[in-house]
């Protein structure tokens, strides 16, 4: 039996209230939430059903100027400069008078993630717990991510697709550990589209993936496909071999190789594609992969739910394509949020830190506060789940 | 799953064909049928039911792109049939014997092989067989079984093809003719491959390894090392050239699974 309530609440509150920061990439996320105290959760297995209010749920994001990525050392140092204000924000907005009688527990991501900004973010996060003396939790980005997916769409025991920039996994619960099906051999898929957005030089904001969603909805041409590799293996798939070619064909077109009988026409010499067709048929050749090694791990699970979560989770499209398989499946059913949670954000670290505290489960000694830039989503124990 | 895809199957192959839908897996939807395409189709089995045909249909995915999707389902099915045409003829290795194929409408006409496991376990796949067993999931029949399975993936590596997609499910256990020990079957080649790369070959352990710690979660340490040692057994029975050959596929097995392990990074 899972007991939710094994912790109290402090200085005698019928809720709980927790501070979660993220900073493991470009993002700098701090989000407040509270969690009624609720018989039902004393036994059962309903950790995806918590009746979660978020009372802030404050980000900051690092942008590169278009053409460039964001290096550890620079978005630590934004990580730096704002996460102060970014906390004195959140909980003005949350209306915390008093962090030191308010906040029960402070959670902060763990890994993975690069780094220097984990670091930047884990050293706010040891500060605030030292001067508020309130304890701290260490949360798996991956996890959080999870869990707020499920408490937002309350989807019980889904398959996950967790897409974004640093991961790529199809994923399935089983015996107290998110398992991992399937996932890339090399390159994520947010990293693929970014590096092709950095090729392409647009902007990076509000995010490179967006953007190129963008371009691919205004594709004229929507019946002609630029082949592809099409690299499915099993339940894995690799991607740096369509980037390469990809990248190598947008190259070609701006430089006006017209030797490239793909992109030139042979007689007149005018370019037969453009910018929109290129993200159009890079889009539809991922997601294609996409849902397919999710289909897979369904059939293997036997499982009728999917969730996607993660940055890319965000693209409609990729929602819509989802949304199409389950379809044809026995009582398919595809859940997604939007960008508040899909991508990173403080409040899922708070609602995946805040379950583990509940459990009984936080920091005793500074020293179990060390950021790991490596941190497998199957290597945490999910003691609030049965 | 929705009707409209068994509809569209039973008006391709006319009332003639009376089929009975048993599964639908990730890309393909499978089919039972009494009828053969070409032989007499009244034979009956030894315990006097009458004979049963696979027929494996790809139906057509409507989230692909239709350029992707056709291009998939041709390629699919054909190198499914090539491949399983080519491995019937290896000594030793077990694979369904293909009837007929239809690549452009994604149709394989093919054997069917297995049973029902006793008390409810359901089809005789190795997922299925492996739940069955665990209760007692170290007893000899298991590692007989694993260690086969792993002589027949040897098989296919040391002949230069890959399976592309192994998992519990996709290796069928047919009872051996005294109906103690079980013979595995290798099924769907739809992502198979001929292939002398190593790389490949790595890949394809890797994927199997995962599928096994993912699916069978407390007992996977094991039951790869069984696995691995019927693989082996079969590069060192070709002697040294043998052995050289199989420290090759395990050291890049073991380069990928270090890459899989990394790739917890940012997101």
């Amino acid at each position: 039996m899972v007991n939710l309530n094994t912790v109290e609440p402090r200085n005698g509150r019928d809720y709980y209230i927790a501070l979660g920061l993220e900073g493991s990439a470009n993002k700098l996320g701090v989000g407040v939430i509270k969690h009624p105290r609720l018989a039902s959760m004393s036994g059962g297995d309903n950790s995806h059903n918590c009746e979660v209010e978020i009372l802030s749920n404050i980000r900051d994001t690092y942008v590169t100027p278009p053409g460039e990525g964001f290096l550890p050392r620079d978005t630590a140092r934004h990580h730096r400069n704002w996460v102060i204000r970014i906390i004195k924000q959140a909980l003005e907005k949350a209306q915390i008078m008093d962090p030191r009688l308010d906040i029960d527990v402070i959670c902060f991501t763990r890994g993975p993630g690069m780094g220097a900004p984990l670091h930047s973010v884990a050293i706010a996060a040891r500060t605030c717990s030292l001067m508020w003396e309130v304890p701290l939790v260490g949360v798996n980005h991956c996890v959080g991510h999870i869990e707020m997916g499920r408490e937002i769409t309350k989807a019980k025991n889904p398959v996950v697709l967790y897409v974004s920039g640093g991961n790529t996994q199809v994923i399935a619960y089983s015996e107290n550990r998110y398992r991992i099906f399937g996932e890339t051999l090399d390159v994520a898929i947010g990293n693929c589209l970014d590096r092709f957005a950095r090729t392409l030089k647009i902007p990076n904001a509000p995010s490179p993936g967006y953007n190129i969603e963008q371009l691919a909805k205004n594709c004229k041409n929507k019946d002609k496909l630029i082949e592809l590799p099409y690299t499915v293996k099993g339940m894995d798939l690799s991607m740096s071999g369509i980037l390469a070619y990809i990248d190598s064909l947008a190259k070609d077109l701006f430089r006006g190789n017209k030797k490239n009988k793909l992109i030139f026409d042979r007689e007149t010499g005018e370019p037969k594609i453009t910018v929109e067709d290129l993200c159009y048929s890079l889009q539809e050749n991922l997601f294609a992969m996409l849902v397919e090694i999710t289909e897979r791990a369904m059939a293997h699970v036997n499982a009728s739910q999917v969730l996607i979560v993660g940055g890319v989770g965000s693209n409609t499209r990729l929602q819509e394509m989802m949304g199409q398989m389950c379809k044809d499946r026995a009582n398919g059913r595809v859940h997604a949020t939007d960008e508040r949670f899909c991508i990173d954000n403080g409040v899922m670290i708070a609602q995946a830190g805040l379950l583990q505290y509940r459990m009984g489960d936080y920091v005793k000694d500074l020293s179990e506060t060390v950021v790991t830039q490596k941190f497998r989503t199957d290597e945490v124990y999910v003691s609030w789940r049965e | 799953m929705s009707q409209e895809i068994v509809d569209a199957v039973s008006q391709y192959l006319t009332p003639n064909v009376p089929i009975k839908l048993i599964s639908q897996g990730a890309e393909a939807v499978v089919f039972t049928t009494p009828v053969h395409p070409y032989c007499p189709s009244n034979e009956i089995t030894k315990d006097s039911k009458p004979v049963q045909y696979i027929i494996k249909y790809r139906s057509p995915k409507k989230y692909r792109h239709p350029v992707i999707d056709k291009q998939l389902t041709k390629h699919r099915t054909l190198s499914e049939s090539r491949l399983l045409g080519k491995l019937y003829l290896i000594e030793g290795l077990h694979v369904p014997k293909l009837i007929a194929t239809d690549a452009y409408n994604g149709y394989i006409w093919q054997e069917f092989l297995g049973e029902d496991l006793p008390n409810d376990c359901g089809f005789s796949n190795l997922k299925n067989y492996l739940w069955m067993n665990a209760k007692d999931p170290y007893n000899d029949v298991v590692k007989d079984t694993l260690f086969k399975v792993g002589e027949q993936i040897g098989l296919l590596h040391i002949n230069d093809y890959c399976h592309g997609d192994l998992t519990s499910s996709n290796i069928v256990l047919v009872r051996d003719t005294n109906g103690t020990n079980w013979i595995p079957y290798l099924i769907d080649f739809g992502l198979g491959s001929q292939s002398n790369m190593v790389e490949d070959k790595g890949v394809d352990l890797y994927v199997l390894e995962r599928a096994i710690i993912s699916t069978h979660s407390s007992f996977s340490d094991k039951y790869n090392d069984w696995l691995i040692e019927g693989f082996s057994s079969v590069y060192k029975k070709q002697g040294k050239g043998g052995v050289q050959k199989l420290n090759e596929v395990l050291k890049r097995f073991a380069d990928v699974r270090m890459r899989g392990r990394k790739r917890s990074m940012i997101g």
